[in-house]
């Protein structure tokens, strides 16, 4: 038995490898996994028997579950989480160094592989990637997930059944191959004059024996000092993955998600036929935001807008089969549907003659307000005039009926509540505006808090924007002096609490129309939506993005960057979650909604679902904490 | 309890391999600790064949539990020089290729290092009766050592905790199956000795839900179980 580090046998190989195919460990060196493994045990626990207690003394072992469920409970007996092979705990002890809170019991047999709490410190010390999961959970999840989720969507793009053809469709050229025994320099130099990200190594049968891509070059030549004399053979990965060239697009995808690669050499009979990357399948689309754009301004036609309304529907799905972030998608979604909106109004006013000379704004409210529209979105809007007699505010309300059942017309329905500008009671003067909000601001009532919920995210879409920039800053003006209001709206606020686990890991809802689902907008974005306005409003920020608001506020109450950050992307997790829920839907026919069944969610995704939620109580522990709730 | 044996003429060692020869006789493996802490070394080994008198040993994995846990590091993996390779028909079987065979550790020195590996430690393997008697046949001509240490057998174990699974459970993956472990690549030693570590685990669990406290009481059980009807 040697007292230094052991040499790797294939039981460590076997478990490293098991390991790196989950996050952390998957974006750690070898050496440092190597380490870990080389200092794990694992241990068995039948159902029901208990791993942890809660203690005053911090915990002595990292556990990482190798098979089977852990659940954690309360000291009352509380279930309050579901752990799942690959998830760790407990990290929040071993880090602040106190004892566990919960007690963990093993759900199923389990086996778990435990880490002394002395090595759990030496390798935070040692890896970046490791301290990095441990402190800052849901960045390295959302990542790892990024490129699940592309495949995943870009199979999903069946309209015309471009990823049912096969791969040699997407040949454009010959392939760029050279022989085992080429010198480095002559092959990157026939990489660098055709212009293409990889070359392929054939042997004298033409089959693929090797490749190498530009980002290969970087790590394998570049930085490790390899002279440009050398045979590529030395440096090129050997076996690469390969697919027959009539094979469908899909399984490209899949091959290239699967083993993390970009470029795949096709062949056929054996032999290389072309190279394919990542690039030329998402190049399939043919939507754009430009192509959408032009489009609604060449239309005179208000019977053309609803089938462009579609279109955005399917861009945001191309979009997010392309990996875009939520924030992005939903701002391009907002905007596209302000153009819509912008081309329904200039059509309805242009053609009125009431309406000339008359100042007016239409005000976007709600998600629109926010520009964090999903797919699942009725209308929510009103309009605020400078100063109008009887007969032009008829003329204003008609135009603005006209204008919501246009909307309407396109996918847009009437919102249930009649917040729309065709309704009297939000097709208002200035004065009357500032009237109302006083009115909600001083009574404080919970109709009067939904109503600012809801109003208080205005923006101006088109018309006289003055009208409401104006009326933002006498907004925030007032509520600032009236303390009471604010605190009386994250009072409200914090009524809805995200739905972590009491049974499972999440509170599912047992309402009969949804059973067994959790609301992804009620429960999940309101509670950071919510906070993000209070912030807002108290700052006195113009700002109606929630990401935006938390940005600013951020910096106004000393909130770390790494912890705004961690609110984000959880945020934009779960705006994601809905783009995703709706569009499935939409494809099979139903309307969309918020109602998500989290057992249809893959175990990553379900993971990153609870860390997005703990964010949430995060958030609203920061609101309490603000106004002393 | 260990003593030397002399009717063979194993190989001469040189001075530091007789001296750690020699430490090996000295050792006792205590059945009445408490089960929880018993250090025990799970193995297994290829050979050439099934034949335990005559086939070559070609490799030892061995892991150790200790507190009851499996340890990783340290754990054996020790691939045994062959002075002529074995018969292709076996090879399919190990996936150990002749020259795999022929590059390996010298057989003392192999054998050395696994007595250092289990000294002081009772030996678990699944069907032991085969990995006990060709490693004390090894041990015996390579170092011209014989030992008595105990030997527990995990399927004899197995089927005494649970007979019902036993009349369907013959082979270790039977049993893997059984419990649903889930194990890696398998059919090395380390890889198999891993897998029958899993499934002690367990094992040991079932011991003490029937409230056996030591390794001897265990060992009594397996006793009496041998008189009793095979499924």
């Amino acid at each position: 038995m040697s007292a230094s580090q052991p040499l790797a046998n294939s039981l460590h190989r076997a478990t490293l490898d098991a390991l790196r195919r989950q996050a952390p460990f998957s974006a750690m060196t070898e050496g440092e996994v190597m380490w870990l493994v080389q200092h794990l045990s694992v241990t068995y626990f039948a159902r029901e028997a208990v791993l942890l207690e809660p203690s005053a003394d911090p915990p002595d072992a990292l556990f990482i579950i190798k098979q089977g469920t852990v659940s954690g409970a309360t000291a009352e007996g509380l279930t309050v989480l579901q752990l799942a092979a690959g998830e760790m705990f407990p990290l929040g002890a071993l880090l602040a160094g106190r004892g566990a809170a919960n007690r963990y019991i093993a759900a199923t047999d389990t086996f778990c592989y435990t880490l002394a709490a002395a090595d759990f410190q030496a390798l935070l010390a040692m890896s970046p990637e490791f301290n990095d999961f441990c402190t800052r959970r849901i960045a390295s999840l959302l990542e790892e997930s990024q490129r699940a989720v592309q495949a995943e969507y870009a199979l999903a793009l069946d309209d015309d059944s471009r990823f049912a053809r096969p791969l040699a469709s997407l040949i454009r050229r010959a392939p760029l191959c050279v022989r085992p025994d080429t010198p480095l320099a002559d092959a990157l130099a026939a990489m660098d004059a055709a212009r293409v990200g990889s070359v392929v190594v054939t042997d004298a049968a033409g089959a693929p024996a090797g490749i190498l891509t530009l980002k290969d070059v970087l790590a394998r030549v570049t930085l490790a000092g390899v002279p440009l004399d050398m045979p590529i053979e030395a440096v090129m990965t050997p076996h690469p993955a390969t697919l027959s060239a009539d094979l469908p697009v899909a399984d490209a995808l899949v091959l290239m998600a699967r083993q993390g690669i970009h470029h795949l050499p096709l062949v056929s009979g054996g032999k290389l036929v072309g190279v394919i990357s990542e690039k030329d399948i998402f190049a399939l689309r043919r939507l754009s935001v430009e192509g959408i754009t032009s489009a609604l301004g060449r239309t005179d036609d208000p019977a053309r807008l609803p089938s462009l309304t579609r279109d955005i529907g399917d861009l945001a799905h191309s979009l997010l089969a392309q990996g875009m972030d939520a924030e992005n998608l939903t701002a391009i979604i907002s905007s596209l549907n302000d153009r819509v909106t912008e081309r329904i109004i200039a059509l309805e006013s242009e053609t009125d003659p009431a309406l000339a000379g008359l100042r007016w704004c239409w005000l976007a409210l709600g998600s629109e307000g926010r520009m964090e529209q999903t797919l699942a979105t009725d209308q929510d809007n009103a309009l605020i005039f400078h100063a109008a007699d009887a007969s032009q505010h008829a003329a204003l309300l008609a135009f603005a009926q006209r204008v919501n059942a246009r909307l309407d017309a396109c996918g847009f329905p009437l919102c249930r509540g009649g917040i729309m500008a065709g309704n009297p009671q939000w097709c208002l003067s200035a004065a009357d505006w500032q009237r109302q909000f006083s009115e909600w601001i001083d009574h404080g009532s919970p109709e009067s808090l939904l109503h600012a919920s809801i109003f208080f995210d205005f923006r101006p879409l088109t018309g006289d924007a003055a009208l409401a920039l104006d009326l933002r800053a006498w907004l925030n003006r007032a509520t600032q002096k009236n303390p009471r209001f604010l605190h009386q709206m994250a009072g409200n606020a914090l009524r809805n609490r995200p739905p972590l686990g009491v049974v499972r890991d999440f509170v599912l809802s047992e309402d009969a129309a949804h059973p067994h689902t959790l609301d992804l907008k009620l429960n999940g974005t309101t509670p950071f939506v919510d906070a993000a306005r209070i912030f807002a409003l108290a700052a006195g920020s113009p700002q109606t993005s929630t990401a935006k608001r938390l940005r600013e506020a951020a910096h106004t109450l000393h909130i770390p960057d790494a912890e705004l950050a961690d609110w984000n992307r959880a945020f934009h997790f779960l705006q994601l979650l809905r783009l995703r829920h709706q569009h499935a839907q939409q494809r099979t026919g139903q309307t969309p909604d918020n109602h998500l069944d989290p057992d249809t969610l893959n175990p990553l995704d379900r993971r990153i679902l609870k860390e997005a939620l703990r964010q949430a109580r995060k958030v609203q522990a920061r609101l309490a904490m603000d106004y002393k709730l | 309890m260990i003593w030397p044996f002399t009717r063979t003429h194993p190989p001469t060692l040189d001075a530091a391999r007789s001296a750690r020869r020699d430490a090996l006789r000295k050792q006792a493996v205590d059945l009445k600790r408490p089960l929880a802490d018993l250090r025990w070394v799970v193995v297994d080994v290829e050979t050439g064949g099934l034949d335990a008198a005559r086939d070559p040993l070609l490799a030892i994995g061995a892991v150790a539990i200790e507190q009851g846990r499996i340890v990783f590091a340290p754990s054996l993996e020790i691939g045994l020089r062959q002075a002529h390779s074995t018969a292709p028909s076996n090879i399919l079987i190990h996936g150990i290729s002749g020259t795999e065979q022929r590059a390996g550790q010298a057989p003392h020195a192999a054998l050395l290092d696994w007595l250092e590996f289990a000294q002081g430690s009772p030996r678990v393997a699944f069907h032991a009766a085969f990995d006990q008697a060709v490693l004390q046949r090894e041990v015996r001509a390579q170092l011209g050592l014989s030992l008595q240490a105990p030997w527990f057998d995990a399927a004899v174990i197995a089927s005494l905790f649970f007979p019902e699974a036993a009349r369907r459970c013959r082979q270790l993956d039977d049993w893997l199956a059984h419990f649903g472990i889930a194990v890696y690549a398998r059919h090395g030693a380390l890889a198999d000795a891993y897998a029958t570590a899993e499934l002690w685990l367990v094992l040991l669990a079932a011991a003490r839900r029937e409230n056996i406290a030591t390794a001897h009481q265990l060992q009594k059980l397996a006793r009496a179980r041998r008189w009793l009807p095979a499924h």
